[in-house]
């Protein structure tokens, strides 16, 4: 249940972060509720991280966590709570620097942000929970 | 007795296959959490990582010019008050350092205004930093003030001007306006701890409160005051050099 439902917040994440992605390559301004806040934040110099884009390195790391989901041992739950705890903390530190350094608000920043704490949330719980027991095969 | 015995024996026996199960249950919970411990661990060193270079901009330092500030060079500023404090107009420029018009016209005007009416002690010129873009401006105006203690505000303003980046993109980081500072022979250290005090503040009040006195609502624009008498709005946004010249002039003849 709880993968299940990681799965979907990851596709939410990666769908947010895609589009993100693909509005930083084609030049463009998000579409955005809070004025002008996602463009502000999408031409700061926050927006790349030594040179690639944020977005892309979101993008990357939903997919990385999509690709964790597709197997239940303990070593692929580890990796997708590694994997969201990381994504977590640097959607923090995003989150403060569009707060408190350039004051301006990106409603997609915030989704992917919400999307990466609800997936270390249910990582967390997949992490310290045991295994679903395999069902036997019909022969 | 003898199925007594037995059953006693079950029952041990059951009771430390139970206490095998918790242990080994116990021992799987502890070896989960050290799992999520370990991964949270690293996770916390490669955001560290990546915090640090996302704060430091990704980037080295920008380069500034230090011939921006030549315009002002030789000239003597004392409390932000370019030139003769005898000349008998003060021009007041209202900008905010963000602003690409006022950068415009620290290029295209001032050095006409400086090198025709202030180094020839006709005007003296002073800055008020205002800060309504944004963050930017705010930490640039008080710096700004920082560089004026040393008598190189206007060096300061020129050389942010020649480095100005995308508004509000989060480019005046301390990096920054160590460079610009620098590059206008301003002490970089003192002028951002200056930047941390209340004067720095006081400055920017001062600068919003006369702004508001006079009606200035956009930037930049210049004002021209004789002597102790009123200020008066001369121009507002980008000037061609003539036409504030033929304003100063006529200014001068009153």
């Amino acid at each position: 249940m709880t993968r299940a439902a990681a799965v979907v917040v990851a596709i939410a994440g990666l769908a947010i972060a895609t589009y993100l992605t693909v509005v930083h390559y084609a030049g463009g301004e998000p579409v955005c509720a809070i004025a002008h806040g996602c463009a502000t934040v999408q031409k700061s110099h926050y927006a790349e991280l030594a040179g690639v884009p944020v977005a892309l390195l979101g993008a990357l790391g939903y997919l990385a966590i999509l690709g964790s989901l597709a197997r239940d041992g303990e070593a692929a739950r580890t990796a997708t709570a590694f994997l969201a705890i990381v994504g977590v903390g640097f959607s923090g530190w995003l989150t403060y620097v569009e707060v408190v350094e350039l004051e301006a608000i990106c409603i997609w920043c915030v989704g992917s942000a919400v999307c990466m704490t609800l997936l270390a949330g249910l990582a967390t719980v997949r992490v310290l929970s045991p295994p679903a027991p395999r069902t036997a095969r019909a022969r | 007795m003898s199925q007594s015995k037995r059953e006693l024996r079950e029952q041990r026996r059951a009771a430390r296959e139970a206490a095998e199960r918790a242990d080994a249950a116990a021992a799987t919970r502890r070896r989960r959490a050290w799992r999520l411990a370990a991964a949270a661990g690293f996770a916390a060193i490669l955001v560290a990582v990546g915090v640090a270079v996302s704060a430091s901009g990704g980037a080295p330092a920008p380069v500034v010019s230090t011939g921006a500030a030549d315009v002002v060079k030789g000239i003597p500023e004392h409390d932000g008050v370019l030139g003769d404090p005898k000349a008998p107009l003060t021009v007041t420029e209202y900008v905010d350092l963000q602003c690409p018009v006022c950068a415009a016209a620290s290029k295209q005007t001032l050095p006409t205004l400086i090198d025709d009416y202030v180094r020839t002690g006709k005007v003296k010129l002073q800055a008020r930093t205002l800060s309504f873009l944004g963050p930017d401006s705010v930490r640039a105006a008080k710096v700004a003030a920082g560089a004026e203690r040393q008598g190189r505000q206007w060096a300061f303003l020129e050389s942010f001007y020649a480095a100005q980046g995308t508004e509000n993109s989060g480019y005046v980081t301390d990096d920054f306006l160590r460079s610009v500072a620098s590059a206008a022979g301003v002490d970089a250290d003192a002028a951002l701890e200056h930047a941390g005090t209340q004067d720095a503040q006081d400055a920017l009040d001062r600068a919003d409160g006369d702004a508001q006195a006079i009606g200035v609502d956009s930037t930049p624009t210049f004002t021209v005051k004789r002597g102790d008498g009123t200020e008066t709005v001369l121009a507002s946004g980008a000037q061609d050099p003539a036409a504030l010249s033929a304003a100063l002039d006529k200014a001068l003849a009153r």
